[in-house]
């Protein structure tokens, strides 16, 4: 048979008056002036959002190289992998997989990124349309019907180019060279992007051509390298604990300290899979943490750390004062930490816990809301 | 069996008023670890108002307008606190052993709804519409998808990040918490582990 476990009835030791109810209300109240307080005194961290077109007009080079890297797939989106493509090309640079284990894959590519088409094809053919810009819709019919040979040729001169490019007057001066139609097309991005229009045409496509919901392309276009730099500058990259610190002197989510901490030591600092096997190490802990009644060692530890006899010091004193525990009769169940069998469970309908009962001393060592004994007569575990 | 009727005879066992809301508590009660609890109820109740009165007037009214900020200021600062006084009482209830005596369920609520938190805090970061969003919804879809989790929730889908964050995950939160409260009332407080006992060879036991 199954041993019955022996519980102590939180009902049956002596009690004193509590006010649930008031504790909750005065509680409440109080934190909701200091935390009032707070944000009238301090406000709220805000770093408006970057868009397309200041990183357009501040840094025109930059928005060429988003552009290229995603027409030649040298982005990173470009070649990614699920569940946003199948890579460029077939070559897929981002799918991390441990010990040959890779959830990343099984949802398939429910994404669909191309990102030559979405950010750059399909925008600059909407431009074109929309300006009867004959010069481009020449440029972009050139590129699409030229051989993956020649775009790459052209690409990468464009690529290199733009390496030595300078601004003036917020155009981009190109060294002469062999850019085939790549060079207006950069151009015309980089013109869309600064009239504010590109950041419309890239949330147009994930979401159907409506509503603004999905943002996907918008973000996936400055993810490479505009979005990274700025968060360098302000140490918020993944290195320097991320996301673990919120802006300035305003608290973050240190909550994810653990998990952010991962990323600063290897392996999950410097291996390919650091994320996949960064989540997972969470997932462990995490579990861990709500089996803790039934891990053996760690369940007990709490038992013998005294930190409990401090919390409950109150009691203590006085059970040790009135040597209540010494006399008890359920002496020997009790060291069992109340996991007695049948047996104890039947004895304690008939001997009832010293430390169950209130006496004279208790009333008067502890506070005054305590009832005295003679009012509340003991309730014993049958009725 | 009449399920209805045993359904009946549970809670009117399990959860009288003398449980639910008693009007006096164990002597060994007296301690402010036991308030951890509470002010954690608290602030999530600041947080929820504060976050209602927000979604109500929606997100440019909170990034854009003087009241909207002070509210988006509360909402933060209530996060904050919740996250706070939830830790402190979960490193609490750790050194009371409060699972013990048939109490495991209520850890593991309280345990679940600490993960379910983690989650809501981050959607909220998110939701925040400012660099930061941007950074994070970047940054964190390759970690998403290291765990496999992307494919389903896409991170750049503010549409779905947000209705997470203003409606499934509080949900799912406030039925957790509902339900963690009311295991802790139907058992009562955790008595203290036992005394040390002078045994008679004079040494504590
Ligand atoms: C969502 C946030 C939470 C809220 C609002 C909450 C609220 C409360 C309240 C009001 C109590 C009773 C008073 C007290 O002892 O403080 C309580 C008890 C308890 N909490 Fe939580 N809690 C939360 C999270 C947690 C977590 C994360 C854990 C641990 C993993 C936890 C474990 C416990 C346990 C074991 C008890 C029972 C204590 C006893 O029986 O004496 N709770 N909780």
């Amino acid at each position: 048979m199954k041993p019955i476990r022996f519980s102590r009835d939180t009902l049956q030791f002596p009690q004193k008056d509590f006010d649930m109810v008031k504790e909750g209300v005065v509680s409440l109240g109080i934190l909701t002036v200091l935390i009032v307080a707070a944000a009238a005194i301090w406000g709220a961290p805000f770093r408006p959002a970057v868009t397309n077109q200041q990183v357009a007009l501040q840094n025109p080079i930059g928005i060429g190289q988003e552009v290229l890297g995603d027409l030649d797939g040298q982005g990173g989106i470009a070649s990614y992998g699920p569940p946003y493509n199948n890579g460029w090309h077939g070559q897929a640079q981002s799918v991390q997989s441990f010990l040959g284990f890779s959830p990343q894959t099984w949802w398939g590519t429910p994404y669909q990124v191309n990102t030559a088409q979405a950010d750059v094809l399909t925008p600059l053919q909407m431009l074109a349309t929309a300006s009867h810009d004959s010069a481009l819709t020449a440029a972009l019919h050139t590129y699409k019907t030229a051989s993956y040979t020649q775009q790459q040729a052209w690409t990468s001169a464009m690529t290199n180019a733009l390496g030595k490019a300078t601004v003036r007057n917020g155009q981009v001066l190109l060294p002469p060279g062999h850019y085939g139609p790549v060079a207006l097309m950069v151009n015309d991005e980089i013109n869309l992007a600064k009239s504010g229009l590109l950041s419309g045409a890239l949330d147009r496509e994930t979401n159907g051509g409506v509503y603004r919901w999905n943002v996907q392309n918008d973000l996936l276009f400055l993810q490479g390298q505009v979005l990274p730099n700025i968060a360098n500058n302000i140490n918020m990259a993944g290195g320097q604990w991320g996301i673990n610190h919120d802006e300035q002197a305003y608290p973050g989510p240190w909550w994810l300290t653990p998990y952010t901490f991962l990323y600063q030591i290897p392996p999950w600092s410097t291996g390919a899979t650091g994320d996949q096997t960064a989540a997972y190490a969470m997932g462990l802990l995490f579990v861990l943490l709500i089996l803790v009644p039934w891990i053996p060692g760690l369940n007990k530890l709490p038992k013998l750390l005294p930190v409990h006899r401090a919390i409950w010091r109150d009691w203590y004193r006085h059970l040790e004062k009135t040597n209540a525990c010494g006399q008890c009769p359920l002496l020997a169940s009790c060291t069992k930490e109340f996991r007695g069998h049948t047996s104890d469970q039947q004895q304690s309908t008939e001997t009832v816990p010293s430390c169950y009962q209130p006496d004279a001393t208790f009333a008067y060592n502890m506070n005054d809301g305590l009832r005295s004994p003679s009012m509340r007569p003991l309730r014993t575990s049958t009725d | 069996m009449n399920w209805t009727q045993s359904m009946r005879q549970r809670v009117s066992e399990k959860l009288t008023w003398d449980h639910l809301l008693p009007s006096e508590q164990p002597v060994y009660v007296s301690s402010l670890v036991y308030s951890f609890g509470v002010f954690t109820l608290s602030s999530l109740v600041i947080c929820i108002a504060s976050g209602i009165i927000m979604s109500a007037y929606g997100p440019t009214w909170y990034q854009d307008s003087a009241a909207g900020s002070l509210l988006r200021g509360v909402h933060f600062w209530s996060v904050q606190a919740f996250f706070f006084f939830m830790t402190m009482h979960l490193v609490g209830q750790f050194f009371m052993g409060s699972w013990r005596e048939g109490r495991a369920l209520t850890w593991v609520i309280g345990a679940v709804s600490f993960g379910i938190s983690v989650i809501e805090a981050f959607t909220g970061y998110l939701s925040r519409g400012d660099f930061f969003s941007q950074w994070n919804q970047v940054q964190s879809k390759d970690a998403f998808n290291g765990a496999g989790i992307d494919g389903f929730l896409n991170i750049l889908n503010n549409g779905q990040v947000y209705g997470l964050h203003i409606a499934v995950l509080p949900i799912i939160l406030i039925g957790l918490v509902g339900w963690h409260l009311i295991a802790v009332r139907s058992k009562g407080v955790v008595p203290p582990y036992q005394a040390r006992v002078l045994t008679k060879e004079g040494r504590h036991s």
